[in-house]
């Protein structure tokens, strides 16, 4: 009888490393299915070429802007300075001993090198992505204070202000981001930038209706998460802080909104996630954020696949490790 | 007809071990009605459940009719079907009506047809005394009502064994009384039944045997009369002096 | 909380009409700020224009084919019969009898006008509304099948389900749609297309890469739903099934499913609505959606104010009116 139990457990274990192997086998497969298939419409992957695009090697020439002989060369650790004296003055060049291809002594002439080295620098898919990341943060944060401000509106008695708060949250929850985009961009952005022009005052660049445009996308959203937070306060709680004779505006900025925003982060945080993603239309309006400078470097380096997928792939380790934060923070805050 | 051989049960919960089984060992005859008692947290729950496979036992066999369900080359669903089970929270399946409840294992495992499957379940629901609630849905009974079409709904698989989980304890006292008359009535038919409860008068009435349970262990096996007039067990007595 | 009481002192006082005026006055202030600052840039506004693209009257005109004579014209009903005759041939026209330019008798080249009139067309941004409603459903209905496949896979407890599932729901949502669109289009369509080609097989159209974008994009999402609804169906319904001798299969199809897709409709019609949005981002890749649509008009019609804001209330209109039914549903689903 004891053996039947025995029996049991081994069989289940063997299924279940079965079924991982089989996982892995599918994962295999969908990949080499991908790459034999563009080998089959004679596509050639070139993935070495791509990481130049996060940073690269830059050649740097220093060349004389006169001519002249080299005066003096003074070395202190690595950095030499180059002192050129000619006829009408001297000029003094920095770069690393390494690099250097002159000595002192001798003659130069204007646009002679003086001495060349290379130098790291940051690739278009990398700052396409900090792109990204810095319109997000700064869209997430201008909309946090809207949405803030419309959500505490939205349940507010006056209907001023309640009106005005629905009507902003459903216009923008009901219309897709694109359009609200080409709207900022093309409707405010030309009405700006021309009235400003013709005042004589110098013009907004795209980005900053772009982040306009997102601040006021998330807002909306942000908007009815705060009033979801305040709604699920505890009604006692209002009528214990009213008790104690504080007004309105006290109860909540010292009872309710307190306990409000701490219930509001995870999803808020959520709503950062979905922003990084949303802020890939703006590449639409010029701006090289992540997705506009992957399909720059498309247009350039006629290796589209590699690149999709490294922009895809981006997105997700961006997303990913985001997520896994906001978990580790959650669990920290159930604990506590 | 249960032949239940040293079987074990732990559970892992917030990270420590339960003992919910231990060692237990049981048999259970044709037409013989066990009662099941002890304290909660005594294991008689997680005994029933592991007789209908719910929960598995560690270790040990336990065999139905002569099968082990405990071997995975069992179909356990072929002996489920065979044995109805009926729980605490009734468990009846809210988007049906509540003649669907007990028509709709009759039909899609027993591959019945409808009219028969329907005239059987009218039957029964006649038996549990509910026939004129037949088309309404679960929410608008009570509860006493929904343990009862539970009960039937269980019958319609014309079982060999029954087995109860607790089947009055998340009722209210006035509808105790409806549940209990009709399993005494399916006790009376002969039914083997195997019954988990606190209902002392129940047991006291209509058991054969009465098994007592403490801390995941049998304490104490015998008829009613032995059971409340001579407890050997020291926690048998405690029990009962706590209890009656 | 407390609103409704202060709502109520609030609603006896006049303030609350004073309230009500500043939020029309707010809303009118918007509205005249935004055509007088469009005046000042000397941007003249043509609401007129609009309605042609929504329908139009097109002039139509109805021409000979071969040289003969008019032989007959008889009138029937609202139609009339052109019929003609050459020494060949005889050629029969069936037109409206609006606008006949011909006589019996008359001589007649190829080419000649015989009758001429208006009929109604539907106008691009009609057609770009349709293309996006079109498109939303067939992606929503994929999306379920997707969606109620890979939500069952995702809680099984088979590894190569589960973790396929996961891997798919996880890929999906951590990364822009857009940069999935493009994936499917530039990618994945081009594989196809090229292998197609080498086939000679014909061509797959940007459409149905679009939809299987949005299809996949709506499928992971409406996974989450579909485990989050089979996970809150309480266990104890699983438990009775089982102890019914119901197999897994029939358990889910007779017992957690029906109860499971009940609780899942509601955000599943929010994902529809979502959807809609979400399809304007296929105008990118050549679809000539709505947003498309839109943009088209713009580069002909020159009038891009009037249009953005159309294309916005568009889509206003069309998932109000679809979160509107919902609420209705619910409650009509809730009585019962």
């Amino acid at each position: 009888m004891g053996s039947a139990v025995a029996l049991k457990r081994p069989k289940q274990g063997n299924h279940y490393y079965f079924w991982v192997g089989v996982f892995f086998f599918i994962v295999i497969g969908v990949v080499l299915s991908l790459y034999f298939s563009a080998r089959q419409i004679d596509y050639t992957w070139r993935w070495y070429r791509i990481p130049k695009y996060f940073a690269y090697q830059e050649q740097v020439e220093i060349r004389s802007e006169i001519d002249g002989e080299v005066e003096r060369i003074s070395k202190k650790d690595n950095n030499a300075v180059i002192r050129v004296k000619g006829t009408e003055g001297t000029a003094s060049y920095a770069a690393p001993v390494s690099a250097l291809g002159f000595e002192e002594g001798d003659q130069v002439y204007y646009g002679d090198v003086l001495a060349t080295y290379k130098k790291w620098r940051v690739g278009i898919l990398l700052e396409g992505l900090w792109l990204t990341l810095k319109v997000s943060i700064i869209a997430i944060v201008f909309g946090i204070l809207i949405g803030l401000f419309t959500g505490i509106a939205r349940i507010s008695s006056n209907p001023a202000l309640k009106w005005s708060a629905i009507s902003y949250i459903e216009m923008i929850r009901g219309s897709p981001l694109l359009v609200q985009i080409f709207i900022w961009y093309f409707v405010l952005g030309t009405l700006f930038n021309n009235i400003l022009a013709k005042h004589g005052i110098g013009q907004i660049p795209p980005l900053w209706f772009g982040v306009a445009a997102l601040a006021c996308f998330t807002g909306a959203y942000v908007a009815e998460m705060v009033r979801a937070g305040i709604q699920s306060i505890h009604r006692g709680q209002t009528e214990a802080a009213r008790s104690l004779g504080m007004t309105y505006v006290k109860s909540m900025r010292y009872v309710i909104l307190p306990q409000a925003l701490r219930r509001i982060l995870p999803p808020l945080a959520g709503q950062f996630i979905s922003l990084i993603k949303d802020s890939s239309l703006l590449g639409i309006i010029a701006i090289r954020e992540l997705t506009k400078a992957t399909r720059e470097v498309v247009t350039t380096s006629l290796q589209p696949f590699e690149l999709w997928f490294v922009c895809a792939l981006l997105y997700l380790v961006l997303t990913f490790s985001l997520s896994m934060l906001l978990q580790y923070l959650e669990r920290r805050q159930m604990a506590v | 007809m249960i032949d239940v051989k040293n079987i074990s049960k732990t559970f892992i919960s917030h990270s420590t071990e339960v003992k919910a089984l231990v060692n237990v060992t049981a048999r259970i005859n044709p037409g013989e009605v066990v009662v099941v008692l002890g304290p909660s947290g005594s294991g008689k729950s997680t005994f029933i459940r592991c007789l209908n496979y719910l929960n598995v036992a560690d270790e040990g066999s336990i065999t139905i009719d002569g099968i082990d369900i405990l071997d995975p080359n069992t179909d356990i669903n072929k002996v489920r079907a065979e044995v109805g089970m009926v729980f605490q929270s009734f468990n009846l399946f809210p988007h049906k009506t509540v003649l669907e409840n007990v028509t709709l294992a009759p039909i899609v495992v027993r591959k019945k047809s409808k009219e028969e499957a329907k005239k059987k379940g009218m039957a029964l629901l006649e038996k549990v005394g509910i026939q004129d609630k037949a088309n309404v849905y679960p929410d608008q009974l009570s509860g006493g009502q929904q343990q009862r079409v539970a009960i039937a709904r269980a019958l319609a698989m014309e079982p060999k064994i029954m087995l109860f989980d607790e089947p009055t304890s998340a009722l209210d006292p006035e509808m105790v009384g409806e549940v209990l008359d009709v399993m005494k009535n399916l006790a009376r038919e002969g039914m083997t039944m195997v019954v988990v409860t606190h209902e002392m008068g129940f047991a006291r009435e209509v058991a054969d045997r009465v098994i007592f349970m403490d801390e995941g262990a049998i304490v104490e096996v015998g008829t009613p009369e032995h059971f409340f007039k001579n407890p050997t067990h020291e926690r048998t007595k405690l029990f009962l002096s706590q209890i009656l | 909380m407390d609103f409704s009481l202060i709502l109520r002192r609030f609603k006896t006082s006049s303030s609350y009409y004073i309230s009500i005026g500043i939020f029309i006055m707010l809303v009118i202030g918007i509205a005249s700020s935004l055509y007088y600052s469009a005046l000042k840039i000397d941007y003249v506004w043509r609401w007129f224009r609009i309605p042609q693209y929504f329908v139009y009257q097109d002039q139509v005109e109805i021409r000979a084919q071969i040289e003969g004579e008019i032989e007959s014209i008889l009138i029937k009903d609202n139609k009339a019969v052109i019929g003609i005759k050459s020494d060949e041939e005889i050629e029969v026209h069936t037109v409206p009898i609006s606008d006949i330019r011909v006589d019996e008798g008359d001589l007649i080249s190829p080419g000649d006008i015989l009758a001429t009139y208006k009929k109604w067309r539907v106008g691009i941004l009609m057609q770009g509304l349709w293309l996006t409603l079109k498109v939303s459903i067939i992606a929503i209905v994929f999306g379920i099948l997707i969606g109620l496949f890979a939500g069952i896979a995702r809680i099984s407890s088979n590894p190569a389900l589960k973790w396929s599932a996961i891997t798919y729901i996880e890929f999906i949502r951590g990364s822009p749609l857009l940069v999935q669109i493009f994936i499917w289009y530039f990618v994945l369509g081009t594989l196809i297309n090229n292998i197609l080609a080498k086939k000679g097989i014909g061509q797959i159209s940007p459409l149905w890469f679009g939809v299987a974008a949005l299809a996949c994009f709506a499928g992971a999402y409406v996974a989450e739903m579909v485990r989050a609804g089979i996970q809150s169906i309480h266990f104890g319904q699983i438990e009775a099934a089982n102890s019914l001798g119901m197999t897994y299969i029939q358990s889910m199809r007779y017992i957690i499913l029906p109860q499971a897709l009940r609780r899942i409709l509601p955000p599943l019609a929010g994902q529809f609505i979502s959807l809609i949005k979400d399809s304007s981002l296929l105008g990118l890749i050549a679809i000539r959606e709505l947003t498309k649509a839109t943009r088209e008009v713009i580069t002909t019609s020159l009038q891009p104010f009037e249009l953005w804001f159309v294309c916005a209330i568009l889509y206003l209109v069309l998932t109000f009116s679809l979160s509107m039914f919902v609420q209705y549903l619910e409650r009509r689903t809730q009585v019962t």
